[in-house]
């Protein structure tokens, strides 16, 4: 119902993108487009190899005066004769310093500027008719000798280059210096620049991803491989290759697409490993149509099996944890927990929900409304009041993205915060008690090398983890601006020093987890290797 | 003072204000209106508002019967504390206002049993003797306000050594006195009252002091390079940070403590902080970390866990300090705490002793005050809040076993200490009354 939704938006979008996209892309460039002709502007510039970047930044910005470099060459004629080339030379340099201070100052006065003539190349002849440009131009020569100009200039020259400097450091310095290995490539953030290939469907999908209209691991497994199939639907075999050959690397640029958006998540790597791993596997003598519907057919079922039917494997078994009286604490809206919560509730047991949530996703809102909705006594907080919440917890449920080989648990973060807060009150059970957390092996299903995505997300099982590299957070953070609207925080891109940092997953040890849920039964989280181990040996 | 914009908005500002002008009556109950209405909010603020009000209590009292002054100051305490019982300073200061009375009301009568002209000598060597014994460190006069309660073991001591010699402390005070000066002019039959308004003239100028002489611990704890995690906007803290940032370079990571006090978070991160009344401008002048060329990094209470594995050290604020070495801070602290614990992360907390509260807790819920919901869940999203049950608590209890070092203006103590400086501060029979 929703994935149907979702998909309808995706196409409307679709097009909101390929009619905009069109506007939009001029302008992508067009900020980058002034800085390019200064730099190239006049050989005199192009010679002053090291000062030349700065300089060319108040020419961008003043086109009256832009006409910078070609003056010396004229005024030097007009004034002094017997000149050696080298002392020519270097009057010419003074008299470009000296004018570009006075270029500053008029710049602070004419803002609009005579109807200044092109830049760069054109400006050569017209230069000393303008009588701005004679002013100028008198100016530096009576200067020129006199005053130790080169000094002069150079300090004005040396400041606007270290504040481009400066400029250029803020910005990289928006990358918080001990997650940088978190950054990976840059964000996309609109369907700009996409080639040709990508399927409008992944298009629509990736903009989705970017800004986490869907969310969460399941989601976004499903929804790739849906869109996988329209892609495959769409496809016909170009001349001269098989299908198994050729549409796995046309795969490959939709998933390059998507990882832009945003970085892979582990259950869409291991579905999209699947699905080549099937396509690799299908006979070059199969007809493109029946290779076809026998693709579309894998990726249905790998959703149902995989997926739909797990998940209500898990939650019959996670429900039956549930028992009355029960006061039950879960962290975010995982969909697995929803299912759970929602199916012990139809059968009938009593017990209380409290939902802790977190900026800036609020994901547990919508799980606090649908169980609210569905008759559950729900209680909300947010993560200021864990232990508030987890006081007279009985139970804590968990969704979990992926688990580490380890027992760790990789989640949305914050959810390890509510697992190492205890639970005061005495629960009866044993290993129950605290932390049976649903979660489908489908994250680990199919082949997983040990060295896939990140470092993160699958640590070796060794001591080194203990010193924390494994507990680190994600491998993506997204520096969400944080939505305060009006706030001190509205110019955090401008401000030296300040950094945001919103990773998005972390690592819970496998400690404070005390049990696993999973489709092949409910494990201690030191049983994972193991169930990881049978799941590839299948 | 801006008095103009401070007296619009009711808090310290108009609080200060309208004691200079109305009667003591109506101050006490402007005062505990503005408690219940939690106009005043802060700690420090409190501390100084019940300050100001108890000295004015005491200077309309026309009295030199310290019993009657006593049972004054505990009639208007009580009233304080019942209009905010989780406010602990204001207790606190009431405690050690009582405790000056008490102090003065014992040594007028020691004077009065000891030899005539020594009596009248014994007034200047106290404080002499308090400087050279407890405290070598802190040479301002706040000190000797709250040290003025731990005083009777000293005077004994003191007294000790110099009644059996009477001849020879006489020639001996002249000198010794004169460096604390204000101490001479104490004529032979002093009134107590006057004693106790400078007292409390001490205590007023300890809290104006306090976070600095906090801060000047700030170079033993904060190192080169390391990355310090703090939470919530103390100015506490914040002065804490900024005079190690003075002389190191260091990471900041601050937690913004969503939803009770991130607006003022973010002011404070990103320097544009107003001074709100309560500060009473003190801040408005200070420049903030991240222009002292410290990074600081502004993160969402929940990626709190995820860092805590590069962190070194934890510096948190807090609201009030018991006598057990838990602390009630703003929510969200203890998770941050035992998030440092399962990291073995040391958690240091910064706290005037003016916070310290002699109260042991058992009942943990009652310590906890919970704010407007709608900060959790807006109103705006009428159906959800109309289903679900939503919780806003403003504060949290943290154990003491969660702390590892309080840093007090009387220097580093460990939680199990604290039961010490408690004692020293606040007298038994003050404890409950």
């Amino acid at each position: 119902m929703n994935r149907k939704l979702g998909l309808r938006r995706c196409v409307g979008r679709l097009w909101h993108h390929f009619f905009f996209h069109k506007m939009v892309e001029p302008s992508n460039p067009a900020p980058t487009a002034p800085v390019s002709p200064p730099v190239s502007s006049t050989p005199e510039q192009a010679t002053l190899a090291t000062e030349n970047p700065p300089q060319t930044l108040p020419i961008r910005d003043s086109k009256p005066t832009q006409p910078t470099g070609d003056a010396p060459a004229s005024t030097d004629g007009a004034t002094d004769k017997p000149l050696t080339a080298a002392e020519l030379k270097k009057k010419a340099k003074a008299d470009k310093a000296a004018r570009r201070i006075r270029q500053k100052l008029e710049r602070e006065g004419n803002t609009t500027g005579s109807t200044a003539p092109t830049p760069s190349v054109g400006a050569q002849p017209r230069q000393p008719n303008t009588p701005k440009k004679d002013a100028a131009g008198t100016g530096s020569a009576q200067k020129g000798p006199r005053a130790p100009p080169p000094r002069r200039g150079s300090g004005p020259v040396a400041q606007t280059g270290s504040v481009l400097v400066e400029q250029k450091k803020k910005k990289d310095d928006k990358k918080v210096a001990v997650f940088g290995h978190l950054y990976g490539q840059q964000r996309r953030v609109t369907v700009g620049g996409a080639t040709k290939e990508v399927h409008p469907a992944i298009l629509a999908l990736g903009m989705q991803l970017v800004d986490y209209t869907i969310c969460g691991s399941s989601a976004r497994c499903v929804a790739t491989l849906l869109a996988f199939k329209r892609v495959i639907e769409s496809y016909t075999t170009p001349m001269g290759t098989s299908l198994a050959r050729h549409l796995t690397t046309h795969l490959s640029s939709q998933i390059t697409y998507l990882s832009t958006c945003r970085p892979l998540s582990i259950s869409q790597g291991n579905a999209i490993r699947a699905l080549k791993l099937f396509i690799a596997g299908i006979d070059p003598s199969t007809p493109e149509a029946s290779a076809k519907i026998s693709l579309c057919e894998y990726i249905d079922s790998f959703i149902r099996e995989k997926i739909t039917v797990a998940d209500q494997v898990i939650a019959d078994s996670a429900a039956q944890k549930v028992q009355d009286g029960d006061v039950i604490v879960t962290f975010a809206g995982s969909s697995i927990v929803k299912h759970t919560l929602l199916l012990a509730h139809n059968q009938g047991k009593r017990f209380r929900v409290s939902i802790i949530d977190s900026r800036p996703l609020f994901e547990g809102k919508s799980l606090a409304r649908d169980l609210a909705n569905s008759g559950l006594d729900v209680q909300y907080s947010l993560v200021h009041s864990i232990t508030h919440a987890v006081k007279d917890a009985t139970k804590v449920f968990l969704g979990a993205h992926a688990m580490t080989s380890n027992g760790g648990l990789y989640s949305r973060v914050g959810t390890a915060l509510v697992a190492i807060s205890p639970t005061a009150s005495p629960s009866t059970a044993s290993s129950s008690t605290r932390l049976p957390m649903p979660t489908s092996s489908y994250p680990w299903t199919p082949p997983v090398s040990l060295a896939v995505p990140t470092p993160d997300t699958h640590a070796p099982p060794a001591p080194e983890n203990k010193k924390g590299g494994n507990r680190t957070p994600a491998p993506e953070s997204p520096v969400i601006p944080h939505k305060t609207s009006s706030s001190p925080l509205a110019d955090w891109h401008n401000t030296p020093n300040l950094q945001l940092l919103n990773i998005m997953y972390d690592v819970t040890p496998a400690e404070y987890v005390d049990m696993v849920i999973t489709e092949m039964g409910s494990l201690p989280p030191s049983a994972v290797p193991i169930v990881h181990r049978m799941v590839t040996n299948l | 003072m801006p008095s103009s914009s401070l007296a619009l908005t009711p808090g310290l500002g108009s609080f200060l204000k309208c004691l200079k002008t109305n009667p003591i009556d109506t101050s006490i109950e402007t005062l505990i209106s503005l408690l219940k209405r939690r106009q005043i909010r802060h700690s420090r603020s409190c501390a100084t508002a019940t300050a100001y009000l108890l000295r004015s209590v005491i200077s309309a009292c026309r009295t030199t019967d310290s019993a009657k002054l006593i049972e004054r100051v505990q009639s208007v305490g009580r009233r304080l504390m019942a209009a905010q019982p989780r406010e602990m300073v204001v207790g606190n200061i009431v405690r050690r206002v009582l405790g000056l009375i008490r102090d003065e009301a014992e040594d007028d009568r020691d004077a009065e049993f000891a030899l005539s002209d020594i009596g009248s000598e014994s007034q200047p060597h106290t404080p002499r003797a308090y400087d050279d014994a407890s405290l070598p460190l802190d040479r301002d006069s706040p000190f000797r306000a709250e040290d003025r309660s731990s005083r009777p073991p000293l005077t004994s001591m003191f007294s000790l050594l110099s009644h059996p010699e009477p001849e020879n402390s006489l020639p001996s005070t002249p000198g010794s006195s004169s460096p604390s000066g204000r101490f001479t002019g104490h004529g032979p039959s002093k009134d107590v009252r006057a004693e106790v308004l400078e007292g409390i003239g001490e205590i007023i100028d300890e809290l104006g002091q306090v976070d600095d002489q906090i801060a000047a611990y700030a170079l033993d704890h904060i190192h080169s390079n390391e990355i310090i995690l703090t939470h919530t906007s103390s100015t506490t803290v914040q002065k804490f940070l900024l005079k190690a940032a003075a002389k190191r370079k260091f990471t900041v990571i601050h937690a913004e403590s969503y939803p009770n006090n991130h607006e003022a978070t973010h002011a404070t991160v990103s320097g544009s902080a107003v001074s709100d009344d309560d500060n009473l401008g003190l801040e408005a002048f200070q420049k903030p970390l991240i222009e002292h060329g410290i990074t600081v990094i502004l993160i969402p209470d929940s990626a709190v866990f995820a860092l805590m594995s590069r962190v070194n050290k934890v510096i948190l604020g807090t609201h009030s300090v018991l006598a057990n070495g838990g602390l009630v801070a703003a929510a969200g602290t203890r998770v941050i705490a035992r998030a440092a614990k399962v990291h073995q992360t040391p958690v240091v907390v910064v706290s005037g002793v003016y916070k310290l509260s002699p109260v042991y807790p058992f009942d943990f819920d009652s310590l906890i005050e919970y704010g407007d919901p709608s900060k959790v869940l807006p109103y705006e999203e009428g159906d959800l809040v109309d289903l679900v049950d939503v919780q806003n608590p403003i504060y949290d209890y943290v154990p003491a076993e969660l702390v590892d070092l309080y840093i007090t203006n009387l220097g580093g103590h460990a939680p199990s200490y604290l039961y010490r400086i408690v004692s020293d501060h606040y007298r038994k029979e003050d404890i409950s009354f």
